[in-house]
C-alpha cells in the first residue's frame, strides 16, 4: 500500500511538472501586463515535440542522443527520493541526500557532453557556463542538506521530513532559516531561473541552459524540457518537504491524502507566485556575478552547519 | 596451496626479465614476456583474493638463510593492496602487449619488458614486506625502476631535469621513511615487534614517527605541497607506465601511511587527523584546479592524481579524528572509504592513462586543442574513457561514487560526537569534497567533450582509427570493473569491513555502508530499464547540419576549445593561477595598426615558487660560498692539508 502510494507520488510529480511551468509562464505574463499562453501549453509543446523527428548533427556521436535519456532518467530517480504527500518516498536510504545531489550531477554531466557533441560554439559556451554554475552550486547544496540532516539526526530525506513534521513551526532554529535561504538560492541556480539564467531568453550570448539545448529537437528536446520541468517541481517539493512539511498525511486514508494534496498544491502555488514575482522584478545577473550569488549561498550553508554544532 | 602459489608468483615475476633477455633474438617468442607476466599476475590475483576475502596468511622468510632480516608476509591489509596491484596491472599488461611492440623496437622494447615486471615486483615487495629492511629495499627499487622506465622514452635535457626532481624528492621522502623506521629501534626489525613496541612509546616519539611517516609517504603519494615531481614525472613516462605509476605506485604510499598510522600507532591525538584532513582539502582543491587549466591530457591526469590522493586523505584524516574520539565504528567507515577509493582510483586512473595511450596511438597527439570527434572513430576506447570520466567525477552507478558517498556519510556522523571541533570541521570538509567533485565534473566534461565529441580539430584526429584488439580488451576490462564496483559495491565492501575490523579493534562497518550497496543495484536496474525503454521508443533520426545561425561554412575552429571551456572557472579562481602575461605589440608607436601582436600567458604556481625558491636559493648560495675554498691552486690545497695536520695534532694534544 505504502509502496503503491509512493509510486503514485512520483507519477503525480512527473505529470504535474509541465503544469507548474505553464502556471509560472502565465503568471509572469499577467504580472508583465501580457495575455500569456494557456497553462496547458507545456503539455501541447511536449506532445508536439514527441511527434516530430529527431534532428541529429552529422558530426555527433551516440552521446548526443544518449544525453537527454540519461538526464530524464536521473531526474526521475531523484524525484523518487522526495516525499510529497506523506512522510516517506519511493526510494529512501540513509545518506540518500548525497545520492540526490550526485544524481542531478549525473544528468547535468551528460547534458553538458551532449551540448558539446553538436560541434558548434553555442553548445560549448553553454556547457562551459553550466560547468561554472553547477560547480559552485554543488557545495552549498550539499552543505545545506547536511545541516538539516544534522539537525534532524538522520541521514535520509524522508527521516528529515518526519522529524520536521514532529516539530512546531515556532521551534524552528536558525539552522533551518539559514539552510532554507541557502537552498532557495541554490535551487534558482540549479533550475536555471532568473537571476542566474533566463529560461526564456532568445539571445544566444546570454544563454546557459538554452545554449546547451540549442542543437536538440523533437523527442530529445521534449525529454530535456520535461526533465527540467520535473526538476523545477521536484526542487520546489524538496524545499516544501524539508522546511514546511506540515499538512502532510499522517495516515494513508483517502481523506488525509486529499487534504495533503490540497495543502501541497497551495504551497506549490505560493512558491510559483513568489518565483513569478521575483522573475518579473529582478534582472538577470552578469555571468561573473553568479559566483558572488552562489558565494552568499555557500556562506549561509557554512553558517548553518556551524550552528548545528554550536546549538546542540 | 596458497603458500606454493605465492612462492611461484614471486619466482615467475622474477623470471620474466630473464626470459625477455634470453629470448630477445628469437622473434617467435615475442609474445612470451607479456603472456608470462600476465600468467604470473593472475596467480598473484588468486593469492591476494584468498588472503583478502579468506584471511589466509602466507609468509616467505629468508632471514634464516640470509644474514639480514628479509621476510614477506601477506596479512589482510597486504592482501588488499596486493589485489589492487595485480588486478589492475593485469589489464595494463594486456594493453601493453600490443602498445609496446607498436611504439618501441629493439633494445628499448626488451628493456621495457624486463623492467616492467621488476617495477611491479618492487611494488609487491613494498606491500607484502614484514620487515623494515624488505620494505625499504622494495621502496628504493620502486623509485629506481620507475625512473629507469621513464628514461626509456628518451633522455633530453628537459626530461632529465624532470627525472632529477623526481629522484631528488623521492630520496628526501625515503629519508623520512627510514627515519620513521629508525625511531622504532631497537625493535625495528620486523613489523610484529614494531606493532608491539609502538604501544610502549612515549607520546612525543609517537608524534615524531607519525610526522616522519606523514612527510615520507606524503611525498610519494604526491600531497600538496610535496607533489612537484608528480606532474613532471608521470606525463613523460610511456602510457602504460604512467598508468602503473598513477594507478598503483601512489597507492603503495597510502599503504605505508595506513600501516604506520593505523596498524603500528593505532591512531593518535585528534590533531593528527586534522593535519591529514587539511592536507586532503588542499591537495584535492589545488590538484583539480591545476588540472582544469591543463591542455596536455597526461599532465591533466597527473594533476587529477593529486586531487584523488586528496580525497583519499580526507577519508584517512576523518578516520584518524574518529579514532581519537573513540568512535571506532565511523573510523571504520572512513577508513573503508579511503581504502575503497584507493582501489577505485587505481582502476579508473589507469584506465584514463591507457585511454591517453590509445589517443596518442591513434591521433599522435595528447594536446586537447588538437583532438575532437574521436568517439565516432574509436567507439570502444571512447566508451571506456567515458566510463572512466564518470567514475572519476564520482557519478552514481560508477565506482568513484561509492567511496565518495561513504566519505560523506562519515563526515555527517561527526555531528554526533561530543568534540565540538570535530562536529564543525568534518561536516565542513564535506563542502570541500563537494566542491572538488563539482570541479572534477567540469574538468572531465571538458576532457571528454573536447577530445571525443564534436568535430576533429586537426587532420590527425580526423584520420584516427580504433586501436588494436588487446588494447581495447585491456581498457574494456578496467571499464567493466568500474561499473561492477559502482553497482555492486558489496563485493569489495564486505572484505574491507573485515579488514578495518582487524585494523581498528572494536570497529564494525556501520549499516549505512550496507544500505548504499543495497539500493544501488535497484537504481541501476531502474535506470537500465528506463534508458532501454526510452531508447527503444525513440524514432528514426535524421542527420542534419549543425545550426550556424543560418550562415554557411561552420568549421571545427568555431567550436569551443579546451582553453575557452575552462576560462570562466579560471577567472573565478584566478587567485590560484596568477598567470604571467606578456603582450607585445610591434611597432610600439602604432598601437592601432600593429605589424605583429604576440601574446604569451604562462600559468605560474605562485606558492611553489614562494615555498621552494628560498630553499633552493639558500642551497645554491651556500654551495657558491663553499666553492671559494676550491680555488684549483695547489699551494692552497697544501696549506689546507698542513692546517688540517696542525689541527689534528692540537686535538690529540689536548683531548
Amino acid at each position: 500500500m505504502t509502496l503503491a502510494m509512493n509510486a503514485l507520488q512520483v507519477l503525480l510529480l512527473i505529470l504535474l511538472a509541465p503544469l507548474v511551468r505553464g502556471v509560472i509562464a502565465r503568471l509572469k505574463a499577467r504580472i508583465q501586463n501580457r495575455q500569456g499562453a494557456r497553462v496547458w501549453r507545456p503539455y501541447a509543446d511536449l506532445l508536439k515535440l514527441f511527434r516530430k523527428e529527431d534532428l541529429v548533427p552529422a558530426s555527433a556521436s551516440f552521446v548526443f542522443r544518449l544525453a537527454p535519456i540519461v538526464l530524464f532518467t536521473s531526474t526521475l530517480v531523484v524525484a523518487a527520493f522526495v516525499p510529497l504527500l506523506h512522510g516517506s518516498a519511493l526510494l529512501g536510504v540513509t545518506g540518500d541526500f548525497v545520492l540526490l545531489v550526485y544524481l542531478l550531477a549525473l544528468g547535468r554531466f551528460f547534458l553538458m557532453l551532449g551540448a558539446m557533441d553538436g560541434g558548434s560554439s553555442f553548445g560549448g559556451m553553454g556547457a562551459s557556463r553550466e560547468a561554472l554554475v553547477s560547480t559552485l552550486a554543488e557545495a552549498p547544496f550539499l552543505l545545506a542538506l547536511m545541516s538539516v540532516a544534522i539537525a534532524a539526526r538522520t541521514g535520509s530525506i524522508a527521516g528529515m521530513v518526519q522529524w520536521t513534521v514532529g516539530q512546531s513551526f515556532f521551534q524552528f532554529s536558525a539552522v533551518h532559516a539559514l539552510a532554507f535561504v541557502a537552498l532557495a538560492l541554490v535551487a534558482i541556480a540549479e533550475t536555471g531561473r532568473i537571476p542566474v539564467d533566463n529560461p526564456t531568453t532568445h539571445l544566444e550570448l546570454t544563454m546557459i541552459h538554452e545554449a546547451m539545448v540549442l542543437e536538440y529537437s523533437g523527442p530529445s528536446l521534449a525529454l530535456i524540457e520535461w526533465a527540467s520541468a520535473i526538476k523545477l517541481t521536484m526542487v520546489m517539493a524538496l524545499l516544501i518537504a524539508l522546511f514546511v512539511p506540515w499538512g502532510m498525511a499522517s495516515s494513508l486514508s483517502a481523506l488525509a491524502l486529499a487534504v495533503a494534496s490540497l495543502v501541497l498544491l497551495l504551497k506549490i502555488a505560493a512558491l510559483v507566485l513568489a518565483l513569478a514575482l521575483v522573475e518579473s522584478s529582478v534582472a538577470k545577473l552578469r555571468m561573473y556575478l553568479v559566483p558572488d550569488f552562489l558565494g552568499v549561498a555557500s556562506a549561509l550553508a557554512i553558517l548553518a552547519v556551524v550552528f548545528t554544532a554550536l546549538m546542540r | 596451496m596458497t603458500q606454493v602459489a605465492f612462492n611461484s608468483f614471486l619466482v615467475a615475476m622474477l623470471s620474466v626479465p630473464m626470459v625477455t633477455l634470453i629470448s630477445r633474438r628469437w622473434t617467435k617468442a615475442r609474445a612470451l614476456p607479456p603472456v608470462l607476466l600476465m600468467g604470473s599476475l593472475a596467480v598473484g590475483v588468486a593469492v591476494a583474493a584468498v588472503g583478502f576475502w579468506g584471511g589466509q596468511r602466507v609468509t616467505v622468510d629468508v632471514s634464516q638463510v640470509a644474514s639480514f632480516s628479509f621476510a614477506l608476509s601477506v596479512d589482510r591489509l597486504s592482501a588488499f593492496f596486493l589485489l589492487l596491484i595485480c588486478s589492475v596491472a593485469l589489464p595494463v599488461v594486456l594493453f601493453s602487449s600490443s602498445y609496446i611492440p607498436r611504439h618501441y623496437a629493439g633494445a628499448r622494447r626488451h628493456w621495457l619488458w624486463a623492467l616492467l615486471p621488476l617495477f611491479l615486483l618492487s611494488m609487491v615487495l613494498v606491500v607484502t614486506a614484514s620487515t623494515a629492511f624488505a620494505f625499504l629495499f622494495g621502496w628504493e627499487l620502486m623509485t629506481l625502476f620507475s625512473a629507469s622506465l621513464i628514461l626509456i622514452d628518451g633522455d633530453s635535457e628537459q626530461r632529465r631535469h624532470s627525472i632529477f626532481i623526481y629522484l631528488l624528492m623521492m630520496h628526501a621522502g625515503a629519508a623520512a621513511v627510514i627515519g620513521a623506521f629508525l625511531l622504532f629501534l631497537p625493535h625495528s626489525s620486523d613489523f610484529a615487534q614494531m606493532r608491539a613496541s609502538a604501544t610502549l612509546m612515549p607520546p612525543p616519539l609517537r608524534t615524531a614517527v607519525f610526522l616522519l611517516a606523514f612527510v615520507g609517504f606524503g611525498t610519494k603519494a604526491g600531497i600538496v605541497p610535496l607533489h612537484l615531481w608528480l606532474p613532471r614525472a608521470h606525463p613523460i613516462a610511456p602510457s602504460p607506465v604512467s598508468a602503473l605509476m598513477s594507478g598503483i605506485m601512489l597507492k603503495t604510499a597510502i599503504y605505508g601511511f595506513v600501516r604506520f598510522a593505523f596498524d603500528f600507532l593505532g591512531g593518535g591525538p585528534s590533531w593528527w587527523g586534522y593535519l591529514v584532513l587539511l592536507t586532503g582539502c588542499v591537495s584535492g582543491l589545488l590538484g583539480v584546479l591545476y588540472a582544469i587549466s591543463e591542455h596536455d591530457l597526461k599532465r591533466l591526469l597527473a594533476y587529477h592524481s593529486v586531487e584523488n590522493i586528496g580525497i583519499i586523505y580526507l577519508g584517512l584524516g576523518s578516520a584518524l579524528v574518529f579514532t581519537a574520539n573513540h568512535a571506532s565504528i565511523w573510523a571504520a567507515a572512513a577508513l573503508t572509504a579511503a581504502l575503497l577509493h584507493c582501489l577505485n582510483h587505481a582502476i579508473f586512473k589507469s584506465l584514463l592513462f591507457l585511454g591517453a595511450g590509445a589517443i596518442s596511438d591513434a591521433a599522435h597527439t595528447l594536446d586537447l586543442e588538437e583532438l575532437g570527434g574521436l568517439q565516432k572513430r574509436m567507439r570502444l576506447t571512447g566508451a571506456a574513457f567515458l566510463i572512466a570520466c564518470c567514475s572519476i567525477v564520482g557519478l552514481p552507478l560508477f565506482n568513484g561514487f561509492v567511496s565518495e558517498c561513504l566519505t560523506f556519510r562519515s563526515f555527517l556522523a561527526a555531528s554526533e560526537m561530543t568534540s565540538l571541533s570535530a562536529a564543525i570541521v568534518l561536516p565542513l570538509a564535506a563542502g570541500v569534497l563537494a566542491l572538488i567533485g563539482g570541479l572534477a565534473a567540469a574538468c572531465f566534461a571538458k576532457v571528454y567533450g573536447v577530445a571525443f565529441l564534436g568535430r576533429p580539430r586537426s587532420r590527425e584526429a580526423g584520420s584516427a582509427n580504433e586501436v588494436s584488439l588487446p588494447m581495447q580488451a585491456g581498457m574494456g576490462v578496467l571499464a567493466t570493473a568500474c561499473v561492477v564496483i559502482g553497482i555492486f559495491p558489496g563485493l569489495v565492501l564486505r572484505g574491507l569491513g573485515t579488514l578495518t575490523e582487524e585494523l581498528l579493534p572494536g570497529a564494525a562497518l556501520p549499516p549505512a555502508a550496507a544500505s548504499l550497496s543495497g539500493v544501488l543495484p535497484w537504481i541501476a536496474l531502474f535506470v537500465l530499464v528506463l534508458v532501454a525503454g526510452i531508447a527503444a521508443f525513440k524514432r528514426a533520426k535524421k542527420l542534419t547540419a549543425t545550426w550556424a545561425c543560418g550562415l554557411p561554412g561552420l568549421d571545427q575552429r568555431m567550436q569551443y576549445t579546451s582553453t575557452a571551456f575552462s576560462k570562466p572557472l579560471r577567472r573565478v579562481f584566478s587567485q590560484v593561477y596568477k598567470a604571467d602575461r606578456t603582450l607585445d605589440v610591434l611597432p610600439a608607436d602604432q598601437p592601432y595598426f600593429p605589424a605583429s601582436i604576440s601574446y604569451r600567458s604562462v600559468r605560474t604556481t605562485s606558492f611553489e615558487k614562494s615555498l621552494y625558491r628560498p630553499g633552493v636559493d639558500a642551497i645554491v648560495t651556500a654551495a657558491n660560498r663553499l666553492r671559494q675554498l676550491q680555488t684549483g691552486n695547489i699551494q692552497i690545497y697544501l696549506l689546507y692539508i698542513f692546517a688540517a695536520l696542525i689541527a689534528l695534532l692540537m686535538f690529540m694534544r689536548w683531548a
